[in-house]
């Protein structure tokens, strides 16, 4: 019977998470050592920033199996007696189910999203490496593999932008027949414009160029993003090369108004401009989105669509577990027994 | 099978293009959400019923059917249809043709008029291959139009939304503006030389006795319209027309073509020898 022992971001805090995390090159130490115990037969780590759990299979009293797998989490990490109650142990057909949803990145901090999946298979192929893992993981794990493909390819549960870079990609895509052919300049070099630049690069867009107050800043995320820097008095003479703008200074009034832009427009020979403004307070004149060609989105607007996209994917959620439920039938044990669990134990990750 | 002749066949293509239009309305109102081919798939078999009431009819008279405003409008839509279905195989271009069946249904429904198709008389005096020139370039440049004007309504649509950041610019599956933009300036472009071909044919066509080309009123009317696209596209080369203003201009000119092409063909003393 598969055994589930971990927390979560949705049990725990990071500071416990960080606690009860493996460090990736101590996991194959880690596993040997778990099952060097005698009492596991196999055995699969997952450590990553939001979740800490170990997989495996044992003896055939759960319960057994649970208290070894809480005695080694405490042993490994030096952890005293008892575990946080943070630390939950899910039993069949609880614990398959919770490894289709992990793999299917319904268990994940940003729902639907494929990351997950990808370190998923990473813990596994570690395992079978290392000669951990035997029948019951390898067809569970094989088996949350496809599941995952499954849903991703029947719902919508990873349809759409989440975050507010992603976002940002999807609207230049719906305004530009490709990215590749686009510059895109950042004003102001923040956490947010790096992020949304990069996922820019990554979707192909030409090439990149920053502006900032201070220039060592920008010469510094330019060299980061490939790209070239520039003096921030000066960036107004780009923008009739540039097609996209992401600002996010921390100017307290607007940088770029109608005014300014009028007769910049006019010099792009109606090519669009997207103007992304995620700064607060907001750096560009919301009058510049009546002209013609510009598009202007500021944080919110793009928050909102994210928002919304995360609402179409909860509404998926049903669709997925009915899935789930009915594609880890042959993969649960028969007869499963059960185990002796506080009421929170079981009920964190039913 | 005498009696199913081959305005039936017109007819079923009418259906089909109609039931095409209704479920246009459902995509629409879904947004554009979901990958759909069962309005390609409606176009098509449609397409295929019209190919086959124009080849009945083309084949029963031995030449081009462009000889009555029946013909001219069967042979309008078929183009719009033609166009619409090679443009719905162009990448995220497939809803052009949701866009294109309401305009299709209603040609459709105009041509069946059975004042449009009188019982044939003599032998039309002008016939040969330079009037079958003249008429399907022509039919065809309206086609190009037509589609022009759908793509240019596709723009309209998605620019709205994104101005106004309505969730649909994002959520639907309609391609990028800066492409449909491409889209509507190639179908004018095309139809204006489709267009240029066919009036040139026209001229070079023998002058009916003691009439002058540019004393009808069809010849007039298509002189203005060669005018519009002309002035359209050569305001869009001089860069001083934005895409927006563009589709506007490119739906403007083909509503005003769809209002007046057919009392323009009635008032034709040239076009009714």
């Amino acid at each position: 019977m598969i055994v589930v022992l971990g927390l979560s971001h949705r049990s725990a805090p990071v500071e416990m998470r960080e606690r009860f995390a493996f460090a990736e090159s101590r996991i194959p130490e880690a596993l040997a050592r778990l099952r060097a115990r005698g009492r596991i037969n196999e055995a699969v780590i997952l450590s990553t920033c939001n979740r800490v759990e170990i997989y495996a299979t044992g003896q055939p009293d759960v319960n057994t199996t649970a208290a070894e797998l809480q005695e080694f989490l405490r042993d490994f990490h030096a952890s005293p007696a008892p575990l946080p109650l943070e630390i939950y142990t899910l039993t069949e057909p609880q614990s398959v189910h919770h490894l289709f949803k992990v793999a299917a990145g319904l268990d994940s901090m940003v729902l639907g999203e494929t990351e997950i999946l990808g370190q998923l298979k990473q813990a596994y192929d570690l395992a079978l490496q290392h000669k951990h893992t035997g029948p019951r993981l390898n067809k569970a794990f094989q088996r949350a593999f496809n599941v995952a493909k499954h849903i991703r390819t029947e719902t919508n549960i990873q349809r759409g932008s989440v975050s507010v870079a992603s976002v940002a990609v999807e609207l230049a895509e719906k305004i530009f027949t490709t990215l590749s052919e686009h510059e895109v300049m950042v004003i102001g070099a923040g956490d947010t414009s790096e992020k949304t630049a990069r996922a820019l690069l990554s979707r192909g867009a030409r090439s990149i160029v920053v502006a900032n107050r201070s220039f060592d800043r920008a010469a510094e995320l330019a060299r980061e993003l490939g790209g070239r820097a520039m003096r921030f008095d000066d960036w107004t003479k780009e923008f009739e090369r540039v097609d996209i703008v992401i600002s996010s200074t921390a100017a307290p009034h607007h940088i770029l108004d109608r005014a300014t832009l009028e007769p910049l427009v006019k010099l792009r020979r109606n090519r669009p401009l997207l103007l992304i403004d995620i700064a607060v307070p907001r750096d560009i004149d919301p009058e510049v989105n009546y002209l013609d060609n510009v598009f202007l989105y500021n944080v919110d607007d793009l928050q909102g669509i994210a928002d919304n996209y995360l609402q179409q994917r909860r509404e998926e959620i049903a669709r997925c577990e009915a899935i789930i439920q009915e594609k880890a039938k042959p993969v649960l044990t028969m007869n499963a027994g059960s185990l002796n669990l506080s009421p929170t134990q079981q009920e964190s990750h039913a | 099978m005498d009696w199913f002749t081959d305005r039936h066949t017109f007819l079923l293509a009418v259906l089909l293009y109609g039931l095409s239009t209704v479920y246009s309305v459902f995509l629409w109102r879904r947004g554009f959400r979901r990958d759909d081919y069962v309005n390609l798939a409606l176009l098509g078999l449609a397409f295929v019923l019209h190919t086959a009431a124009m080849g009945l009819r083309g084949f029963s008279l031995k030449s081009c059917p462009v000889n009555n405003l029946y013909e001219a409008t069967t042979f309008l839509a078929w183009a719009l249809a033609l166009a619409s279905l090679v443009v719905s195989f162009l990448p995220r271009l497939r809803y052009v043709s949701t866009f294109a069946v309401p305009l299709l249904f209603i040609i459709g429904v105009f041509a069946l008029m059975p004042s449009l198709d009188p019982p044939r008389g003599p032998k039309p005096e002008f016939t040969g291959w330079l009037v079958s020139l003249h008429a399907a370039m022509i039919l065809l440049a309206y086609g190009a139009f037509g589609l022009g004007a759908v793509s240019g309504l596709m723009y309209l649509s998605q620019q709205h939304n994104l101005k106004f950041k309505k969730l649909s610019a994002v959520f639907s599956l309609l391609p990028p503006i800066q492409r449909v933009e491409v889209v509507t300036i190639r179908l004018v472009v095309v139809g204006f030389v489709f267009l240029t071909i066919g009036l040139f044919a026209g001229g070079r066509l023998p002058r009916p006795e003691g009439m002058t080309y540019f004393s009808d009123t069809k010849v007039k009317w298509s002189a203005l319209l060669w005018l519009s696209y002309l002035v359209l596209l050569a305001w869009r080369w001089r860069p001083g027309l934005s895409g927006r203003r563009f589709a506007y201009g490119a739906t403007g000119v083909f509503v005003f073509l769809l209002l007046t092409f057919w009392g323009t063909n009635l008032l034709s003393k040239l076009h009714h020898q």
